[in-house]
């Protein structure tokens, strides 16, 4: 749950979230699940040249098994916190 | 698991009426909107139809011709949205993204062969356009809560994966290991290089790791502290 307890840190913060289709949207963070599924608000495409049609949405939900990258805002990064986390889940793993 | 767009044609009844869901495995019907139309890929939008949203799937039936009829399991949705801007579609419309079997080729190329076959595995966006713009973001909502009820299917990717399932027992491991570090810290990683000062850094880390915790248990903890 490390990654589901992070992600609700940045609930109301600009993220981009790259899809494994190479789409990628950025938009105010909303809400993220248990199952890292995404909502965003006032979305949109990273791409506009590419993906037209998505030029803007106001809201968007994306499936949590389609996403590749979550590009973070630099103040919503605390590596040292980060560093630890990770290391623990190696431990683990 | 069949992924993508596929033809649906079983309706109750004498084949008009609602779609046959998969009530023995717990499917229900979830939400019925009359007078939508729907526009696979670049296609012109077809209508009248009625959606039915189910726990499992998205349903969409003609009205007019009984036999035609298309659906797509939550499993296969990537996305949707609301779109209202008239420069994305011309109607306001629940616009998404299927993930299909050949995800690699995309599907503008099969529009331009010929207009008349559809292929629907190749089909990856699909807009529903209800006639009531106004049920947008009800529908919207409608969409989230099912998607929701379908997570990935984790059954064989377990030992794969274990490390993203297994959080919560890392968490009672960890807390369990911090103590094991301040008691006894030659076992910790730096000291078997001999680097005090790396080893000195991994404990002071493992002290303040509480925000990476379960929201619940935050919460547990303010109690206690203001108590």
């Amino acid at each position: 749950m490390l990654f589901f307890s992070y992600f609700k840190d940045l609930v109301g913060r600009e993220v981009t979230v790259e899809l494994k289709n190479d789409l990628a949207i950025r938009g105010t963070l909303h809400s993220v699940d248990q199952y890292l599924n995404i909502k965003l608000e006032n979305t949109r495409v990273v791409d506009q040249d590419k993906y037209p049609h998505m030029l803007s949405v106001r809201n968007c939900f994306i499936r949590g098994s389609v996403v590749r990258y979550v590009q973070l805002p630099p103040e919503g990064v605390d590596i040292e916190l980060l560093h630890d986390a990770t290391r623990r889940e190696a431990r683990g793993g | 698991m069949v992924l993508g767009l596929r033809e649906f044609t079983e309706r109750v009844g004498d084949g008009a009426g609602e779609p046959v869901l998969d009530s023995d495995n717990g499917e229900e019907l979830m939400h019925v909107q009359h007078s939508v139309a729907i526009v696979l890929g670049n296609r012109l939008p077809v209508s009248p139809g009625t959606l039915y949203i189910s726990t499992k799937q998205v349903v969409w039936l003609s009205d007019v011709d009984k036999t035609k009829g298309y659906a797509v399991d939550f499993l296969s949705l990537s996305l949707h949205a609301v779109s209202r801007d008239p420069e994305a579609y011309p109607s306001p419309c629940i616009y998404t993204q299927i993930e299909t079997e050949a995800d690699e080729d995309e599907s503008e190329g099969s529009d331009s062969e010929s207009s008349d076959t559809l292929d629907l595995s190749k089909i990856t966006e699909m807009r529903l356009i209800p006639s009531d713009p106004s049920q947008l973001d009800t529908l919207f909502d409608i969409f989230c809560e099912c998607a929701e009820l379908n997570p990935e299917p984790i059954d064989g990717e377990e030992e794969e994966h274990n490390w993203i399932f297994s959080a919560d027992q890392m968490v009672d491991e960890v807390a369990e290991e911090g103590d094991h570090f301040s008691q006894d810290p030659t076992n910790s990683i730096g000291h078997s290089n001999g680097d005090h000062d790396l080893a000195r850094t991994v404990l002071e880390l493992q002290i303040n790791d509480q925000r990476f915790e379960d929201a619940d248990e935050m919460d547990d903890d303010h109690e206690r502290g203001h108590h």
